[in-house]
This record gives structure tokens, sequence and C-alpha cells, in this order.
């Protein structure tokens, strides 16, 4: 559970990204943020993983207050939130094994552990045959899908993702945010920020939009086309063809 | 993650930034070489010398020159008084004629200049040789007897000399620490920059590790590791380079006596693992010295 009390965030000269922000986001939903650029998305997002601290007004995830958490307790907050960006934010001279398994390093898993980790979560993504690759020899799509790897590669509670298809074509933008219906479906809280309308009304759900870091409106969209989703990759008998590919843990 | 996989992890990362970045590594580690070998240098020199110095004081000599008139009864009756003190190891009297032929063996090309004169042209003199340990205010007491005696021409006391020779130990030591110590701070300011260098070049890798919740001791650890490895391997190839110059100069020994008084022994145990400590931690600080203030 996510709540927002009054949030206001001003940065230094008075400037308001957000003004009296007041809602709540249950645990399990999936939930687009919208707005025009330079709405307050990204503020908001930043908020909930302490990224930023409200000028004014508490923020709680999972009944913790954020705003006022010390340092030093910040880690593990973040350890509990996956996040994904438009721009991926992948380390180029590392492979995709490497770039997934930042936090199982963090937590001390052994390289059979981490293996094991990057394995699982690079197959709910469909990428587990990619393991030894190099993020420039991926395309923009699968590059994508490593960052979700990442993010959901400790089993997060709530995933947030800032524009993850800004960069991607549209088939492939429906691809990923498939890969986000799934993920929720699982039961993980999913925050998604875009500006593209067309695929908020496609998809549907519930919709929170910010005007000039106001609550614009927070309404329930019926899709017109939501995406098939799968069942989640563990339970489906066989698998799929790539994990079939991909080489075994170590 | 324990502590011992933590560390782990450290020098791990911190083996591969030095590996990648091996040029501006390699100018960090020059720096902490240069300062140590100077440093170093200086403390193998004021070593050997404070050993020469001591091995001299174990053979301190007091010689007292006689007036020309001194007659060989007084000689050894002055040589008998001057046994008495419980400081003076022996008394060894040296008569005229003993002085003109220990001068002749000494200096046998100048041997000519003291044969035929008629008269000895050397005088007498009574050489004491002291025990070792501290001396009391009484021997000053006796030696000042002695300068005022009558028969007396001159008292020749070899500790005003290894005084002076503690002195120039004693400067050479201080200049050393302050050349090392300037230089080793030009070594930490140069690490500082080279572990600032590698941090701004993994900022976005930094970025990352902090937004999947790793702590600060997790992200600064593998920089300070760095630091220490730099500071560990410029002590390293320092005392490799110091210990070459020792040998040879040392090869030496037996013919010079600059090379006997500087380099019969090299640094003990205890001054190297000292000059480690020292490059290790100007590694450290220039580490510490370079992420206190960024936010990285």
């Amino acid at each position: 559970m996510i709540q927002f009390f009054h949030v206001t965030k001003r940065y230094p000269g008075g400037q308001a990204a957000l003004e009296d922000l007041t809602f709540e986001i249950p645990r399990g939903q999936f939930l687009f943020l919208t707005g025009a650029s330079g709405a307050g998305k990204t503020t908001l997002l930043k908020m909930i993983f302490r990224e930023e601290v409200p000028s004014e007004g508490q923020i709680l995830v999972n009944g913790r207050n954020v705003s006022s958490i010390p340092a030093r307790k910040i880690p593990y907050l973040r350890r509990t939130i996956g996040v994904v960006f438009q721009d991926f934010r992948l380390i180029p001279r590392k492979t995709v094994f490497e770039n997934v398994t930042y936090l199982p390093r963090i937590l001390g898993l052994d390289q059979r552990g981490q293996r094991k980790a990057a394995f699982h979560a690079l197959r709910r993504v469909g990428l587990a045959h990619r393991l030894s690759a190099f993020p420039p020899q991926l395309s923009g799509g699968e590059q994508q899908r490593v960052a979700i790897a990442r993010a959901l590669i400790n089993e997060p509670e709530i995933l947030i993702a800032d524009e993850p298809t800004g960069n991607l074509d549209p088939d492939l933008s429906r691809e990923i945010l498939r890969l986000f219906l799934e993920v929720n479906l699982r039961g993980t809280t999913v925050i998604l920020a875009t500006h593209d309308r067309d695929t908020i009304e496609r998809a549907g759900g519930r919709v929170v939009t910010l005007d000039h870091g106001r609550l614009h409106s927070d309404l329930e969209l019926v899709g017109s086309e939501p995406p098939r989703l799968e069942p989640p990759r563990e339970e489906a008998e066989g698998g799929d063809g790539e994990a079939g590919d991909a080489e075994a843990p170590a | 993650m324990s502590l011992l996989q933590a560390l782990r992890y450290f020098f791990r990362e911190a083996l591969v930034n030095l590996f990648r970045g091996w040029k501006v590594s390699l100018l960090a580690v020059l720096t902490i070489t240069v300062s140590l070998c100077l440093g170093g240098t200086f403390l193998l020199a004021s070593r050997n010398l404070s050993q020469a110095v001591e091995r001299w004081r174990a053979e301190t000599r007091v010689v007292i020159y006689l007036r020309p008139d001194t007659s060989g009864d007084d000689l050894q009756r002055l040589a008998r008084e001057a046994a008495e003190p419980p400081w003076v190891a022996a008394v060894t009297p040296v008569s005229p004629a003993d002085a003109r032929r220990r001068f002749q063996q000494s200096f046998p090309s100048l041997g000519g200049l003291v044969e035929g004169l008629g008269e000895e042209p050397l005088p007498a003199s009574l050489e004491i040789r002291l025990r070792g340990g501290a001396r009391p205010a009484a021997f000053e007491a006796w030696l000042a007897g002695w300068r005022k005696r009558p028969g007396v021409s001159l008292v020749d006391d070899d500790r005003e000399w290894l005084r002076q020779l503690e002195t120039l130990i004693a400067v050479l030591r201080g200049v050393g620490f302050a050349l090392g110590a300037v230089l080793l701070g030009a070594a930490i300011f140069t690490i500082a920059s080279v572990i600032r260098l590698t941090a701004y070049l993994h900022q976005e890798e930094i970025s990352i590790l902090r937004l999947v919740g790793a702590t600060e001791f997790f992200i600064r650890g593998p920089f300070y590791a760095e630091g220490l490895l730099q500071g560990l391997l410029g002590s390293g190839v320092a005392l490799v380079g110091l210990y070459a110059a020792f040998r040879a100069v040392h090869a030496r020994v037996a013919s010079s006596l600059f090379a006997s008084m500087l380099a019969s022994d090299f640094l003990s145990l205890r001054q190297l693992a000292f000059l480690v400590l020292l490059g290790s931690l100007a590694g450290l600080l220039g580490a510490i010295a370079s992420l206190r203030r960024e936010s990285l």
C-alpha cells in the first residue's frame, strides 16, 4: 500500500513540482500515472523510492513514512522496490548477467545463487538465453526487458516504471506493457508513468492524471484492447521456447 | 552480506578497476613509489649512520698529548694514573719514538718528513680506551682535570665529533622525513584525483547500485580498496627499488668508506613494515579524501 497525504514538492527557487497530492495505491494494483511532460510524474515516482523528499506532507510505503526514513535505511527500502527507466540504464561493458545481478551481489549471494536468480528473472522476460550478451548486442526491446529483469530479480513488492516504452516502437511497447501486466498478476504493485494516452486507453485500468503538479483526475478506464495475458511463466506447462534454449543455471 | 564477502567483492572490483584504468593507476602508484623511495633512502642512510656511530661510540677513545719534555717514567706513571677510573678500559702509553714509527707505517710516503730531524717530532701520548655505557658526571670532571694539568698539551675527545655526526644524522633524518612527507602528500593528492576520476567513470553504475539498494559502504568500498591497493603496490615497488639500490652500493662496502657508512645493513623488518603501512595508509587516505565530499 502506498499513501500520499497532502504531498507538495517545491524545488529551490520556489517552483512547485507537486501540489497537495492525496491519494493511495492499494497493494497489488496496476496504476497508470499520466500527464504532460513536466506534470510531476517523475518527481512523484522518485518520492516513492526516496530519491526525492516532499517539501510538505507524508508518503507511506507499506506503512513506513519514507519522508522521514533515516538515510542509512533507504537502501533497505529500495530493495523492496524495482525501478525501470525509459533509457534502460544498463552498463554497456557488463554482461546481461552482471547487469541483472547487482542486488543479489549486494545481498551476498554466491555465484551459483546469482546465476539462479538471474536465470529466473530473465526467464520471466524471455531472455534467459542472453545471459552472456552485452547490452549493445541487444535490441531496444530486449534491453528494456533486461532492465525489467533487474528490477524483478528480488521479487519486489512494488515495480515503478518511468516511461518504459518511451524509446520503443508500438509493437515492442505492447510487449513491454504485457510484461508489466503479467508481473502485476503475480501480486506486485505496478506504477507505470507514461504520457502515451493510446497505450492507456487500449490497456485500461486505474489512471491517475497529473496536471502542473496537481491531481487532475483519478479514473478507472475500461481498455479497448486489453492484452491477453499468459499465466506466470514458472507455472506455465513446459515453459516457453526461449527458456528451453537457455543455458541451465550453474 | 558478510564482511568477508564484502571485502572479497571490494578487492575484486578494485583489481578490475586498476586493470582497466592502468595508465592513471600507474601514475598514482609511481608517486607513492617515488615518495617512499626517497623517504626510505633517508631512513636507510640514517639507520646505517646511526649504527656506525654506535660502533664508533663503543670504540671511543680519549688521547692525552703530553708536553715534549715528558720523560719515559712520567709517561708510565701517568698511564697508571689514567687507568684508575672505572670508565677506563685500557691505557696505552705511546712514546715519541712509538708515535714516529706509527706515523711512518700509516703514511709510508710521508715517512721521510719525520726522519733525521735530530729530536722526536711527535709528542708522547696516552691512548685511553673507554668502556661502553653512559658516562658519569665525574668523567667530565676527570677530563677537565687532565686538561688543566701542566704536563698536558692537548686532550683529544672522540665524543666531540661523534656529537657532530649525530647532529648531522638528526638533520638528515629530519630532511628525509620532511621531503618524504611532502612527496607523500603529493601522492595522496594524486591517488585522490585518480580515485575521483574512477568514481566519475563509474557514476552510472553507482547510480544503479544506489537505486537497487546498495549501502554507502558497499558503493564506496571498492574505491577504498583501490586506493589501498595502489598504496600497497607503490610501497612494494619502492621497496624493491630501494633494495636493488642498496645491493648496488653494498657491493662496494669493502672498498668505500662512504658505502660502508651508508649501506652496511638494509632496513629492518619493522622499518620495511612501516614503509608498506605508510604507503597503504597514503592510498587509503587518498581514497577517503577523494570520496569525502563526493556525493557520488
